[in-house]
C-alpha cells in the first residue's frame, strides 16, 4: 500500500477548520475514493494552498500518509472548468453532501467519480432534477443499495402496465395496500435512466428519498432542506 | 495538570477564541496574569463595557453604541444603495477604498450549506425587512468569493430579485495591476468568462 501519492485528480467536497490554523479537507478521488486530508497551516492568511482548495473545480491533490488522517501537500488546478453558480451551486452542494453522508472513506468508486464530474458539469445546463434523480441513482446502485428496477425481487421482467411497490433491501415487489405505488412503466425508464417523463421523473423523486432518507439513518440532510426553501422562494 | 478553578476558567474562555488551541490560551493566560495585569485588567474592563454598550445597529446590523450606527444616520451616504456584506471587517475594507457612497447591511455570518447553516441561522429577514425600505434601489451582493459566499449572493439574490430589487454581484477579475504572468489560472479562466465589450 503506497504512502505517497502524487497528481491524484480529485474534487473538494468540503473543509473545516481543524487545530489552530489547519483545515481538514473531504476529498472525492480518482482512485482512492473519499479521502481526509490535514492542509497543515491552510488558515493562516495568504497560505497559498487555502484559494487552491475550492469546491467543484477538477484539481490534482498529492498527500502523503496511512490510515484515517493523510496530509495533503499538493493542490494544483487542472483547468478548464468554471465555477458553479447560482442553482447549479446548490445543487452542487447536494451532491457533495450525499456523497459525503453516503459513501464510506479509503474505499475507490472510479465510476462514481466520473459520474460525479459529468453530473458537475450537466448541473449548470437547463433542469437539474433529471441530473440529480439520475444521480442519486447511479450512488445508490453503486454503493448496492438500489435493487435492479426492471425485474421484480421474484426475477420476473418489470411490466410497463403494471403497479409496484418497492421494498427496501428486497426490490421490486407487488404493488401493496400501504405502500407507494410505482408504475412499472417509470421502473423501466428509472432502469433506463430516461427521465424525460414527468411522471417517471416524479416517483423517481419518492423512490430516491425514500432509500436515501433510509440510508442516511438519522444523519441530516443539510443541503436538502436549503434548496427546499430556495424553491419556495 | 490541574489549574486552580479561575485559572482553568480563564483558560478555557481564551480557548474560544477561534485559532487558539489549548496550549496558546494557556500561554495567553501566562501571560496576562504574570506580565501585563494591566493589560489584562483593560482587557477585563473594555470586554464587560463592550458586552454592556454594544448592540446590533437597526439598520445595518453592525455593532454600534447607539440604536442606528454613525455610518447608517450620515445623511451623505447615498441612501439608495445598499450592500451586503458577511463580516463587520468586509465593511471596512470597502470603507478604507472611499469608493462606495452608499449604505450597508453586514449578515455577520454567511450559508454554509454542508455545515447546516442555512437562511434561518444568519438573519435573512433582517436583510429583507431592511432592503425594503421604499428607497433602496440596488442591493449590491459584496459576500467573498469563496464557495459559500457565492452561495450566500444566490440565495439573497434570489430572494431580494423576487421582491422586485435591482440585485448586482461583486465583479471578479484579474487584481488591479496584476500581470496574467503571475496571476492564477483560476480567476484568469473567470476573468475571461466574466469580459466586457469596451
Ligand atoms: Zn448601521
Amino acid at each position: 500500500m503506497a504512502d505517497r501519492i502524487d497528481a491524484e485528480p480529485a474534487y473538494i467536497l468540503h473543509t473545516y477548520p481543524w487545530k489552530e490554523t489547519s483545515l481538514i479537507v473531504e476529498a472525492f478521488t480518482a482512485h482512492h475514493g473519499r479521502v481526509s486530508l490535514v492542509a497543515r497551516g491552510a488558515r493562516r492568511a495568504h497560505s497559498a494552498l487555502k484559494a487552491k482548495l475550492l469546491a467543484f473545480q477538477p484539481l490534482w491533490l498529492s498527500w502523503f500518509g496511512k490510515g484515517g488522517l493523510k496530509t495533503l501537500h499538493a493542490a494544483e488546478w487542472q483547468g478548464g472548468a468554471l465555477h458553479l453558480s447560482g442553482r447549479a451551486l446548490m445543487c452542487g452542494f447536494y451532491i457533495s453532501e450525499l456523497i459525503l453522508k453516503l459513501l464510506p472513506p479509503d474505499d475507490p468508486h472510479e465510476a462514481l467519480y466520473r459520474r460525479y464530474e459529468e453530473t458537475l458539469a450537466e448541473l449548470s445546463a437547463a433542469d437539474p432534477q433529471p441530473v440529480l434523480r439520475r444521480f442519486e441513482l447511479d450512488l445508490l446502485s453503486e454503493l448496492g443499495y438500489a435493487q435492479t428496477l426492471d425485474q421484480t425481487a421474484a426475477g420476473t421482467p418489470v411490466e410497463a402496465g403494471g403497479r409496484y411497490a418497492y421494498t427496501l433491501g428486497v426490490g421490486v415487489s407487488p404493488a401493496a395496500p400501504d405502500a407507494p405505488v410505482y408504475a412499472g412503466g417509470s421502473l423501466l425508464a428509472m432502469a433506463a435512466r430516461d427521465f424525460s417523463d414527468p411522471r417517471t421523473l416524479a416517483e423517481a423523486k419518492q423512490l430516491m428519498r425514500a432509500l436515501i432518507n433510509h440510508y442516511l439513518g438519522d444523519k441530516p440532510l443539510h443541503t436538502r432542506q436549503l434548496l427546499l426553501d430556495l424553491q419556495a422562494l | 495538570m490541574m489549574h486552580p478553578p479561575a485559572l482553568a476558567a480563564l483558560i478555557d474562555a481564551l480557548h474560544a477564541l477561534p485559532g487558539v488551541g489549548p496550549k496558546s490560551a494557556a500561554r495567553m493566560a501566562y501571560h496576562l496574569l504574570q506580565r501585563d495585569r494591566t493589560g489584562a485588567g483593560r482587557l477585563a474592563a473594555s470586554l464587560t463595557a463592550a458586552l454592556e454598550r454594544l448592540h446590533p445597529c437597526e439598520r445595518c446590523n453592525n455593532f454600534s453604541e447607539t440604536p442606528v450606527c454613525e455610518l447608517c444616520a450620515n445623511p451623505r451616504r447615498d441612501p439608495r444603495l445598499l450592500a451586503v456584506v458577511e463580516m463587520p471587517v468586509d465593511l471596512n475594507r470597502l470603507e478604507e477604498t472611499h469608493a462606495y457612497p452608499g449604505l450597508y447591511f453586514v449578515l455577520m455570518g454567511r450559508l454554509s450549506p454542508l455545515d447546516g447553516v442555512g437562511p434561518r441561522q444568519i438573519g435573512l429577514d433582517r436583510l429583507l425587512k431592511r432592503a425594503q425600505d421604499g428607497v433602496t434601489e440596488e442591493v449590491i451582493l459584496a459576500t467573498n468569493f469563496t464557495v459559500e459566499g457565492e452561495a450566500t449572493a444566490h440565495y439573497v439574490g434570489e430572494l431580494l430579485k423576487a421582491r422586485g430589487l435591482a440585485v448586482t454581484r461583486m465583479a471578479r477579475g484579474v487584481p488591479a495591476g496584476g500581470e496574467l504572468e503571475y496571476v492564477d489560472g483560476l480567476t484568469i479562466a473567470q476573468a475571461y468568462a466574466d469580459r466586457r465589450p469596451l
